[in-house]
C-alpha cells in the first residue's frame, strides 16, 4: 500500500455509500457501523500513504507528484483519465478530511440517534467522505470538478436533512444554486485552460501557463473564472449569503462540511493552482480583496447575531477571509496551515454547541447562561475552541494567525496588515462574547437551564480529542515537531517544497498580536460581562448600525429582490412571449389565415355553370397572354 | 450481400404485436397488457443485444447487422437497388435503438394502470415503437421517410383519445388542440424533409434511395446550402428547434405519460437523428455553411427553454420546456461540426431520452392520483413519498448536469467541443446548466420539501410497476454517468467517419 494505491482511501467510504443507499435499512443499525469502518479504514491507509510520501521525500531529488488511475473517455485524441495524485498539499487535506469525517460520524452516533433517516444521514455521509477525499486526490480539473460538485451534492442534501422544515428546505435550496453559480466559472475557467493547452491534467497545464505558452490576456480570463469557483464553495464575498442559512443542517454536518472540510475546498484550489495566479499579475491582489471583503462583513455580523451556530458559521466565514489572504500573500504554506488547525478547533466549536442544542432544544443565545455549571466538559471544550479562534497563545490558533499576519506584514501593503490586526481584535471580542452569553452569567431560560446535561460517551470522545488537538495542533510550525512526526523539515518545508517556508517568529508582530487578542478578550468581559448592559447600551446608541448588522448588510434581501423583481419578471416575460407571440400569434395566426382564406375562397364555389365557364375562359386567356410574352 | 436478420424483427415484433392485438378481445384488457409486456422485454433485450453486440473501431466498421430486401428495382425512374428495405446499424444509431428499447418496455410498465380502450392504446403505441425502430435502422431514404411517418402519426390519436386538457386561470389548452397542432406542425415539417429527399434523389441521378450509395455522390456545393436549411429546418422542427419548438410543450402535456415519455424521450431524437443522417451525412459542406447559424438558434433554444421553465409552475409545462432547453444542447453539440460537440450531442439524445421519460413517468405518478399538476399546490410530498421524490430528484439531478450522472457526460462532451469553435456560446451554454439549476430546484423545494400538506394525505407510495420502470431508467443514468465508455466508443467510431467533420 503506498501513493499508487491513494485511490482506495475514496473508494472505500464510496463503497460504502453505495451499499448504504441500496440496502442499507436491511442491515443492523441501519448501517452506521459499515459508515465509520469505512472512513476509519481510509484514515488508516492514510498514514500508509503518508509514510510512503515521506520516505520519497527524505530520498531527496527533486518530488513530483505520484500519479495513478485509468483512462475514462477516450475520443480519438481527446480522452479523459480519473486521475488521482498525491503530494504534501494533497496529503495535509487527505489528514484534516479523513480525521474530521471520522471524528463527526463518530459524534454522529450519539447526535443522530433516533433520527427519522438515520441510515440515510449515515450514507450520506459516506458519499460525502468519498466525494471530498477524491477531490483533493484529483490530478485532473474534470475529476475535481466531478468531486467538487459531489460534495455539493451531498453539502446540499445534508443541510436538507430536515426538510419538512421549510427553513431547512429553502437553505438547501440557497446554497446549491449560489454555489452552482461559482461552478459555472469553475467549468468554464477549466475548459478554457483544456482549449488552449489540450488536456485537463493540472500539472501540464501549470507547466504550459508557467513557461508563457498560453496567451496572458486568455490565462487572466481562466484563472478569474477559477477563483469565482473557489469563491462559491469557500463562501467568499458576494457568494457567502449561502453558509450562515447553512446551519439548518444536523450540527454535525455543519462541523464537518461547512467548517472544517468542504468550505475550504475553495482555499485549497486556489492553492493547488497557485502556479496560475503567481503567473497572472493582479489576480492574487483580487484574492486579496475578496479575503478582506469577507473577513470584514462576516466579523461585524458575529458581533450582533443571537443564533449560537451562526456566530460560529460568521467566525467560519471570517476565517475563510483569513485564509484567501493568506494566498493572496503567495503563502500557500500559512493558508494551509490555517485550514489545518482551524479544522481541529472550528469543528471543535460546532460539536461542542451541537452538545448544547442537543441537550436543551435550544439555538439562541438569548435564552442561555450559567450552562458551565450543567455542563462543564462542554464549556471547558467550547472555551478552548472559541479562545483558539480568538488567536490565545499557546493554542492552535495563535500560530496559524501569527503566521498569516507575519506573510501579510512581509508580502502585503501596510494596509492589509492593520486591517488583518483589527479582525483579530474584532473575533477576540465576539468569540469572548459567545462564551461568556452561553457559559455564565445568570440562567435567563430556567426550562432550557433544567434540561441541560452533559453528553454520551459516542459524543464526548470527539469532543475530547479535538479538544487535544486544539491545544496541540499548532505546534507543528516547529521544526522539531514535525520531525517527530516524521516530516522531514517540518510542516513549512513539508507542505511546499519548491519554495519551503521556514516559520520565524517577528517580535513586534507577535507582540502586537498577542496584546489585541487580550485587549479583544477583556473587551468581551467588558461588554457582555454579567448581564451585558453595556453591550446592549452601545447597541441602542447606534440603532442604524445595529439594524445593518443584524439584516446581513441587507444582501439576502437585495438578493431576493433580484430573484423576485428581476429573474422571475423576465422568465414571466419570456414564457408570456412564447404562449401568446410564438404560439397563439405565430402558430395560430398561420391556421387562422389558411382558415380565413379558405372562407374568402369558398364564394368562387358558387355551382353556378356560368360562373366556372367565364373563370376558365379568362384563366386561358391569361395563360396564352403570359405564354405570349414569355415565348417573345 | 449477406442478409442478417437480427434487425428486422425490431420492426416486425412491434407491428406484428399490433396486428395480433387487434384480434384479442379488447375486454381481457390483462392479456393485453402481458402480451405487450413481454412483446416490448423481447425488444428490449434485442436492442442490448444489438448494442453490445455493436463492433467498434477507432474510425472504421460503420454499419453492421446490414439486411437488404427489395421492393421496387427497375421499374420507371428506379434503377438498381432502387426502393430496398435496407437495415442496418451505426455506432450512431445503435444507443438510438438502445434508447427505444428502453423507452418502449417502461413506457408500457408505466401505462400499466390505463383502464380507457387499453387494446386500442397499446395497437397504436406499438405502431409508434415500430416506427421509431424502423427510423433508426432505414439505410433507405424511402423507409427512412416511412418509418418516420409512421411514428408521428399515432400520436394524433394517441394524444386526442387518452390525454388530457388542461385549463389555466388565463388560457385554457384542450387536449384536441394540443393533438392538431403536433400533427399539423410535425406534417408540415415533414413535408420539407420529403422535399429535400426528392431534390437529393433528382439530383444524384443514380436511381436509388439508398443511402449509403447516395453518401457516395459528391453534390454541388450550391445545390448543398440550397437543400441543408431544408433538412434542418425539416428535421429541426420534431427536435423543438427554436422558433419552432411551440408543438411540443403543449403536446407533452396534453399527452397521457406513456405518450409523452416516448414523445420527448425518442420522437425528438427522430429528429435530431434525421439532421445527423440526411443533413450531416448527405451534405457535408452544406453543414459547413449553415452550422454556425445553426448554433445561434441552438444557443436561444438552451436558454429560451431554460428561463421559460422556470416561470413554470405545471409540472409537465416545466418538463416540456425543459426539453426544448436540452434539445437545444443536442443541436449545439451538432452545430459544433467536430468529433467531441457531435459525440456529446449523441450522448445528450440518449441521456435526455432516459432523463425525461424518467421524469414524465414520475410526473403521471402523482398526476395520476392527485389530477393535479401544479407543483405551488403540493408541498413535502417526501413525507409521503419518499422513493417517489428520490426518483424525481435523481431525473432533476441529471437534467441539471450533476456529475455521476449521464446529463454530465454529455452536456461536457458538448461544452468542450461548442469551446472548439464557439467560446462564447460555449460559456451561456453551461450559463444554461445554472439557470436548469435554479428552477430544477425550486420545483423540489416547491413541491417535494418543507410541511407536509395534509391536503395530499391520501396519496400513495408509485405502484409497482411505476417503481419498476424508474429503477431501470435510473440504471441506465447511472450506468452512462459513472462508466461512459461504452456509448463513446461506439459512438465515436462512427463519428470520426463523419466527412463533415474533417
Amino acid at each position: 500500500m503506498g501513493m499508487e494505491q491513494a485511490w482506495l482511501i475514496p473508494a472505500i467510504p464510496a463503497a460504502a455509500a453505495g451499499i448504504l443507499i441500496l440496502f442499507g435499512k436491511y442491515l443492523p443499525r441501519k448501517g452506521d457501523w459499515l459508515s465509520v469502518l469505512a472512513i476509519g479504514t481510509s484514515f488508516v491507509l492514510f498514514f500508509f500513504v503518508l509514510h510512503d510520501l515521506t520516505d520519497a521525500l527524505a530520498r531527496g531529488g527533486e518530488f513530483t507528484a505520484v500519479h495513478s488511475g485509468r483512462e475514462w473517455v477516450r475520443i480519438g485524441s481527446f480522452n479523459l483519465r480519473i486521475g488521482f495524485q498525491v503530494d504534501q498539499l494533497a496529503a495535509v487535506m487527505l489528514a484534516v478530511v479523513s480525521f474530521i469525517s471520522l471524528m463527526v460520524q463518530v459524534y454522529s452516533l450519539g447526535y443522530m440517534k433516533g433520527d427519522k433517516r438515520y441510515g440515510w444521514y449515515f450514507a450520506v455521509q459516506s458519499l460525502f467522505a468519498a466525494a471530498m477525499l477524491t477531490l483533493v486526490l484529483a490530478d485532473n480539473f474534470l475529476l475535481l470538478y466531478f468531486a467538487w460538485e459531489g460534495v455539493g451534492l451531498c453539502s446540499f442534501l445534508l443541510i436538507g436533512h430536515y426538510h419538512e422544515r421549510r427553513s431547512a428546505a429553502e437553505a438547501a435550496k440557497k446554497a446549491f444554486i449560489t454555489t452552482r453559480l461559482g461552478d459555472v466559472g469553475l467549468l468554464i475557467g477549466a475548459i478554457l485552460l483544456y482549449r488552449s493547452v489540450g488536456t485537463f491534467d493540472m500539472s501540464t497545464i501549470f507547466d504550459a501557463a508557467r513557461s508563457g505558452q498560453i496567451d496572458h490576456a486568455y490565462l487572466t480570463a481562466a484563472v478569474l473564472l477559477i477563483l469565482l469557483g473557489a469563491m462559491g464553495k469557500s463562501a467568499q464575498f458576494p457568494f457567502h449569503v449561502w453558509l450562515p442559512d447553512a446551519m439548518e443542517g444536523p450540527t454535525p454536518v455543519s462541523a464537518l462540511i461547512h467548517a472544517a472540510t468542504m468550505v475550504v475546498a475553495g482555499v485549497y484550489l486556489v492553492a493547488r493552482t497557485m502556479p496560475h495566479f503567481q503567473v497572472v499579475d493582479g489576480t492574487l491582489v483580487a484574492v486579496t480583496a475578496v479575503g478582506l471583503i469577507t473577513t470584514f462583513m462576516s466579523a461585524a455580523m458575529g458581533l450582533v447575531m443571537t443564533d449560537i451556530k451562526r456566530v460560529v458559521a460568521y467566525s467560519t466565514l471570517n476565517s475563510l477571509g483569513l485564509m484567501f489572504i493568506a494566498l493572496g500573500a503567495g503563502s500557500v504554506t500559512v493558508a494551509l496551515l490555517y485550514v489545518f488547525t482551524h479544522a481541529f478547533f472550528k469543528a471543535l466549536l460546532f460539536l461542542a454547541s451541537g452538545s448544547v442544542y442537543h441537550a436543551t432544544d435550544e439555538l439562541e443565545v438569548t435564552q442561555m447562561g450559567g450552562l458551565a455549571k450543567k455542563m462543564p466538559v462542554t464549556a471547558a471544550v467550547f472555551t478552548l475552541g472559541a479562545m483558539s479562534m480568538a488567536g490565545l497563545v499557546p493554542l492552535a490558533g495563535f500560530w496559524n494567525k501569527d503566521e498569516l499576519l507575519l506573510s501579510t506584514f512581509e508580502n502585503h501593503n501596510i494596509f492589509v496588515y492593520l486591517a488583518v490586526l483589527v479582525s483579530v481584535l474584532i473575533t477576540a471580542l465576539y468569540m469572548t462574547r459567545l462564551v461568556l452569553l452561553v457559559f455564565t452569567g445568570k440562567p435567563r431560560n430556567e426550562h432550557v437551564y433544567e434540561h441541560a446535561h452533559e453528553p454520551g460517551p459516542a459524543m464526548k470522545l470527539p469532543l475530547l480529542l479535538l479538544g487535544v488537538l486544539t491545544v496541540f495542533a499548532g505546534f507543528v510550525v516547529f521544526d522539531g515537531v514535525g520531525r517527530l512526526m516524521g516530516l522531514p523539515g517540518g510542516f513549512g518545508e513539508f507542505v511546499f517544497t519548491h519554495e519551503p517556508e521556514v516559520f520565524r517568529i517577528n517580535a513586534g508582530v507577535t507582540a502586537s498580536s498577542i496584546l489585541l487578542v487580550l485587549v479583544g478578550i477583556a473587551g468581551g468581559f467588558y461588554f457582555w460581562g454579567g448581564a451585558a448592559e453595556r453591550a446592549k447600551a452601545v447597541g441602542e446608541k447606534m440603532p442604524q448600525v445595529y439594524s445593518l448588522l443584524r439584516n446581513k448588510f441587507y444582501m439576502d434581501d437585495a438578493y431576493q429582490w433580484v430573484i423576485d423583481r428581476v429573474v422571475l419578471v423576465v422568465a414571466g416575460v419570456v414564457s408570456w412571449y412564447d404562449r401568446v407571440i410564438v404560439n397563439d400569434t405565430g402558430v395560430n395566426g398561420t391556421a387562422d389565415a389558411t382558415r380565413f382564406s379558405g372562407f374568402l375562397l369558398k364564394f368562387h364555389e358558387t355551382g353556378l355553370m356560368p360562373n366556372y365557364a367565364l373563370l376558365m375562359t379568362v384563366g386561358v386567356v391569361v395563360l396564352a397572354v403570359i405564354a405570349f410574352i414569355v415565348g417573345t | 450481400m449477406p442478409h442478417n436478420y437480427l434487425l428486422l424483427p425490431l420492426i416486425a415484433l412491434p407491428l406484428a404485436t399490433s396486428l395480433v392485438l387487434l384480434a384479442v378481445p379488447s375486454r381481457y384488457a390483462n392479456v393485453v397488457r402481458y402480451i405487450a409486456a413481454a412483446s416490448s422485454l423481447a425488444l428490449l433485450g434485442l436492442s442490448l443485444y444489438v448494442f453490445f453486440a455493436y463492433q467498434f473501431g477507432d474510425g472504421d466498421s460503420v454499419i453492421q447487422f446490414e439486411g437488404r430486401w427489395p421492393w421496387l428495382e427497375n421499374v420507371g425512374f428506379l434503377g438498381a437497388n432502387g426502393i430496398t428495405l435496407h437495415l442496418g446499424v451505426d455506432g450512431i444509431s445503435a444507443p438510438m435503438v438502445l434508447l427505444n428499447g428502453i423507452v418502449a418496455f417502461t413506457g408500457v410498465l408505466i401505462s400499466w394502470k390505463i383502464d380507457y380502450r387499453t387494446k386500442d392504446f397499446v395497437v397504436l403505441f406499438f405502431a409508434l415503437v415500430a416506427g421509431v425502430f424502423g427510423t433508426f435502422i432505414s439505410l433507405d431514404l424511402f423507409f427512412f421517410f416511412f418509418f418516420y411517418e409512421l411514428a408521428v402519426l399515432p400520436m394524433f390519436l394517441l394524444i386526442a383519445v387518452w390525454g388530457a386538457s388542461s385549463r389555466f386561470p388565463t388560457f385554457v389548452r384542450t387536449k384536441e388542440y394540443g393533438a392538431m397542432k403536433l400533427t399539423l406542425y410535425l406534417v408540415a415539417a415533414s413535408v420539407l424533409v420529403f422535399v429535400g429527399i426528392f431534390a437529393i434523389f433528382v439530383k444524384a441521378n443514380i436511381g436509388t434511395f439508398d443511402l449509403p450509395a447516395l453518401y457516395n455522390v459528391q453534390f454541388s456545393e450550391g445545390f448543398q446550402k440550397a437543400v441543408f436549411p431544408v433538412f434542418v429546418i425539416g428535421c429541426g422542427v420534431l427536435a423543438g428547434l427554436w422558433p419552432f419548438h411551440t408543438w411540443s410543450p403543449d403536446g407533452h402535456v396534453a399527452a397521457p405519460t406513456a405518450v409523452s415519455m416516448l414523445h420527448a424521450g425518442v420522437l425528438m431524437k427522430l429528429g435530431a437523428f434525421g439532421i445527423i443522417r440526411l443533413g450531416i451525412q448527405l451534405l457535408p459542406e452544406g453543414a459547413q455553411f449553415w452550422m454556425p447559424g445553426v448554433m445561434v438558434l441552438a444557443t436561444t433554444n438552451v436558454i429560451y427553454g431554460a428561463v421559460s421553465a422556470m416561470a413554470q409552475r405545471d409540472f409537465k409545462y416545466m418538463v416540456g420546456y425543459s426539453s426544448v432547453s436540452h434539445m437545444g444542447y443536442v443541436l449545439m453539440g451538432l452545430a459544433t461540426l467536430n468529433p467531441i460537440g457531435v459525440n456529446g450531442a449523441v450522448l445528450q439524445m440518449f441521456s435526455h431520452g432516459i432523463m425525461t421519460a424518467l421524469m414524465f413517468a414520475m410526473v403521471g405518478a402523482v398526476y395520476d392520483q392527485a389530477h393535479v399538476r401544479d407543483m405551488s399546490v403540493f408541498g413535502g410530498l417526501a413525507n409521503k413519498m419518499p422513493r417517489f421524490t428520490a426518483f424525481f430528484a435523481v431525473a432533476g439531478l441529471a437534467s441539471l448536469g450533476l456529475p455521476g450522472l449521464s446529463g454530465f457526460v454529455a452536456e461536457f462532451h458538448i461544452f468542450v467541443g461548442t469551446f472548439h469553435t464557439y467560446p462564447a456560446f460555449g460559456a451561456l451554454a453551461i450559463f444554461g446548466a445554472a439557470i436548469t439549476a435554479a428552477y430544477i430546484l425550486r420545483m423540489l423545494a416547491m413541491a417535494f420539501f418543507g410541511p407536509f400538506n395534509e391536503k395530499w394525505s391520501k396519496l400513495k407510495e408509485m405502484s409497482r410497476w411505476e417503481q419498476a420502470a424508474g429503477a431501470i431508467l435510473i440504471f441506465f443514468l447511472l450506468f452512462m454517468g459513472l462508466w461512459p465508455a461504452p456509448f463513446i466508443d461506439r459512438i465515436s467510431s462512427t463519428v470520426l467517419t463523419l466527412v463533415a467533420l474533417k
